[in-house]
């Protein structure tokens, strides 16, 4: 964008509105002004092999030519082989030694005889200007914000020292292997909090202001306007460095994907790697955890309360009389890893981490935060059976029409359609959800969705009553109207890498089918599969041809019972649970999807929490009196949940007490 | 015949026999021999008296009650791990149900008589293979019930 120059009437020095640009010679005149305003400059400069901030007063300060390389677990210094100021990545620094100090008294107390006082330590910070903040590091200031004075509470030694810093900041135009700030949406863009930006070409910077107190010290700089190529020129650089970055951790959904993962086997093997140093906390520019120490003198009467830095890491921060609630390594790692990217949203409206990499470069045994998270919480892969598309006809009152260009008999009472013409809202459902299907002078009612075509969908359909009995007695050629598609879907994305087993009765088949095409579409994102099937005699038995298919060709470990048999067949007799209840599986890697009659889903939840697998990874889908499908008519309520709206997909753990009671 | 140290290898690979101590399962070992069946091979017919108890190493034994007029059914298959003829250690001895291989059948096997005798006798191999039985018959009770609840039937629908 080019921002057009305005020349003052009175014919003096030119304002310029947009970005000017500031030679590297004049640099100095910077920094001179923000002494003159009585503050004290922090910025980058080289000491003990790296890239520190520190107190600085003049441009040659500066780490004229020096860039970084940094990995995990390793930081060196570079030559560049040019002039530039601010050729690096960040260091192991942050601003928050500024703002919120390592160490800091906290209150006076005194002890005269029976008299206790109690003096609060009013800090005076000194007037400082942060110069070279890069827009993750801005970020961070702006979590610390949020967390230290965005809340009923405030911290006030934060608030009036952070109150005193005039911000530099500082675009980037390089990127270092461990930055992820495109994935955390924070830079490398400088878009907000800063006072003046600064953005580093060839022969000087473009500088812009984002306050009046920025626009106030950015006037009195020796400017000329910033030429169209000059600002291109930028642009482009720190597009680059975003298409360098990439998008190392794809966020979308990380809060919901890592909280449904507490108890994945990965935690343990980065704890076996995990030294607890805490390395990454201190290094963290948002992490504010801190521990108070009391001093006395040696008469006992004078005491101060200091507080310092801690982390979670620590073994004794999670310390009561009884002992510590997070006593091993693992549990402190994902304590960390569930803060910074989960449980800080809940809390403070924002993601913990701002993608510095900083805890990535400074771990000394190198492990890799987004490694960590892409084992743990893998990606939500952007195909149809992990996102929720809008429904068409979502309210009661209207419907699209379908047409039927297929029907199948597959028992005597059950029939699939294959509808087509439906609107492209359906073929892009996801696994899981349903239809509200409706023929006139019928109720409407939800039917599972049993598979997706690119083209329309079908439905399996079991007669049980006069509208289902109609819909089965449908022709080729013949309209239904359909609303949807609704509900939620079955957490595939939670399966991929894990073992996934399938267990359900009956009709129960139709809303997991979708699941097994996802799975026989990518077969190696999965672990093991097992499908354990079962009906109430072989001639209900649905979906005959796939379940051969699934079992002999697609690498899914299919199992089949019946309740009641003639002689003719020689498959399994008995309960679907006795397909597994022996079994010595390992279930602590293994998700499980469950449909069929509720008194099934309790029984077959019961056998696979004793092979080990959790409540938070067993799911069920409900089935309940349904007659809008969007929680607005009431009649599918099951505890605080609408069936319809929240589910029809529940974990385990997400019903609790409710499940199988009596008369919810 | 198999040896015994194989033997002893066998029933530690069955959920029945599996964990029980070294001393017990040599004893079991023992009394066992290995027994085959074809598929389509009835082993027993219900009513018949116990001979044998057996475990299902590989295959698939169907067990099957027959109703007059309406032929035969079957009400379980016994798979791999567990156990046929419980009834050789209940009186009064009778098979509760006729009994066929549907699939190639190995299986260990136990007399009868001789597991009794041996269960009379010996108190530790008593307290041992009692639980594991009464695991068997109470696990084929439960599914029986699940079974009588008919749960994938169609819906009755009633008026009120």
């Amino acid at each position: 964008m080019v921002i057009p120059v305005s020349r003052s009437s009175r014919g003096s020095r030119p304002t310029i509105e947009g970005p000017g640009f500031l030679a590297r010679a004049d640099l100095q005149v910077l920094f001179d002004l923000l002494r003159e305003d009585g503050r004290q400059l922090i910025g980058p400069t080289v000491a003990d092999g790296a890239i520190i901030y520190d107190d600085i007063t003049s441009v040659d300060q500066l780490p004229r030519g020096w860039g970084d390389e940094q990995s995990p677990g390793r930081y060196r210094l570079r030559r560049r082989g040019d002039e530039r100021l601010f050729g690096y990545v960040v260091g192991p620094t942050a601003w928050k030694k500024w703002t919120f100090p390592a160490l800091i008294p906290l209150t006076h107390s005194t002890h005269d005889g029976h008299k206790v006082s109690f003096e609060p330590e009013q800090a005076t910070p000194p007037k400082l200007a942060f110069l070279g903040a890069r827009a993750c590091e801005l970020a961070a200031l702006g979590v610390q914000d949020r967390v230290l004075i965005g809340t009923e509470f405030i911290d006030p030694d934060y608030m009036v020292r952070r109150a005193n810093v005039f911000v530099v900041a500082v675009q980037c135009t390089t990127s270092a292997s461990t930055c992820f700030c495109t994935s955390m949406g924070t830079g490398p863009e400088v878009t907000d909090g800063f006072d003046l930006s600064l953005t580093e070409l060839d022969a000087g910077f473009l500088v812009d202001s984002g306050t009046p107190a920025g626009r106030a010290v950015l006037e009195r700089l020796p400017l000329r306007p910033a030429s169209a190529a000059e600002q291109y020129g930028v642009a482009a650089t720190v597009a680059a460095v975003r298409a360098r970055i990439g998008d190392p951790v794809p966020t979308d959904g990380i809060h919901d994907r890592l909280l449904a993962q507490l108890d994945h086997p990965r935690w343990a093997q980065v704890a076996e790697r995990c030294i607890t140093c805490g390395n990454c906390t201190l290094a963290c520019p948002t992490c504010f955890c801190t521990t108070l120490t009391q001093t006395t003198d040696l008469t006992g009467k004078n005491a101060v309360a200091s507080r310092s830095w801690d982390s979670c890491f620590s073994p004794g921060f999670a310390k009561v009389a009884g002992g510590s609630f997070r006593a091993r390594p693992r549990d402190r790692y994902r304590q960390w890893l569930t803060h910074k990217f989960a449980t800080w949203w809940d809390q403070f409206g924002t993601s913990g981490c701002v993608g510095c990499g900083r805890c990535i470069t400074w771990c000394p045994v190198g492990i890799d935060v987004r490694d960590e998270l892409n084992a743990i919480a893998p990606p939500v892969p952007l195909s149809p059976e992990s996102r929720l598309v809008e429904p068409v006809a979502a309210t009661p009152n209207e419907f699209v029409t379908a047409r039927v260009v297929n029907t199948k008999a597959e028992t005597a009472d059950t029939t699939t359609l294959t509808l087509t013409g439906v609107d492209p809202a359906f073929s892009h459902g996801s696994t899981g959800q349903f239809a509200m299907v409706a023929l006139p002078g019928f109720p409407p009612l939800p039917i599972s969705i049993s598979r997706f075509l690119t083209d329309g969908i079908e439905l399996t359909i079991r007669g049980a009553g006069p509208a289902t009995r109609a819909m089965c007695a449908l022709q080729v050629g013949d309209q239904v109207g359909l609303r949807g598609p609704l509900g939620n879907n079955w957490p595939l994305d939670r399966a991929v890498g894990r073992d996934l087993v399938i267990v359900t009765g009956g009709i129960g088949l139709a809303p997991l089918r979708p699941v097994l095409h996802a799975i026989v579409a990518d077969r190696r994102r999965f672990g093991d599969v097992k499908l354990f099937y079962g009906a109430r005699t072989p001639a209900d038995l649905i979906y005959r041809d796939e379940l051969e298919r699934w079992g002999k060709r697609d690498g899914i470990d299919v199992s089949l019972t019946v309740d009641r048999a003639g002689p003719d067949w020689s498959g399994r007799v008995g309960i679907v649970t006795h397909l597994f209840d022996q079994a010595a599986w390992d279930g602590s890697n293994m998700i499980a999807f469950v449909c069929g009659p509720e008194r099934m889903m309790q029984a077959t939840s019961t056998t696979l929490a004793g092979r080990g697998v959790s409540a938070s990874r067993i799911h069920v889908t409900l089935e309940r009196h349904m007659e809008c499908g969007i929680g607005l008519c009431g009649h599918c309520q099951m505890g605080k949940y609408f069936v319809c709206r929240d589910g029809p997909v529940f974990s385990i753990a997400q019903l609790g007490d409710t499940f199988g009671r009596e008369g919810i | 015949m198999q040896d015994q140290a194989s033997l002893v290898a066998v029933l530690n690979s069955t959920w029945f026999a599996s964990g029980l101590e070294p001393g017990i399962q040599t004893r079991l070992a023992e009394l066992s021999r290995t027994f085959t069946a074809e598929p389509g091979q009835e082993l027993f017919r219900e009513g018949d008296e116990s001979e044998v108890l057996g475990i299902v190493i590989k295959g698939r034994v169907a067990l099957r009650i027959h109703v007059p007029e309406r032929g035969d059914f079957t009400i379980l298959t016994v798979e791999p791990g567990d156990v046929y003829l419980w009834s050789a250690l209940v009186p009064p001895y009778r098979a509760t149900s006729t009994a066929v291989a549907i699939e190639a059948l190995e299986a260990i096997t136990f007399e009868g008589p001789a597991l009794r005798a041996a269960l009379r006798e010996d108190a530790a191999l008593a307290q041992a293979l009692y639980p594991r039985v009464l695991v068997a018959v109470a696990r084929r009770l439960n599914a029986t019930r699940v079974q009588l609840l008919d749960l994938f039937a169609a819906e009755q629908v009633r008026t009120w």
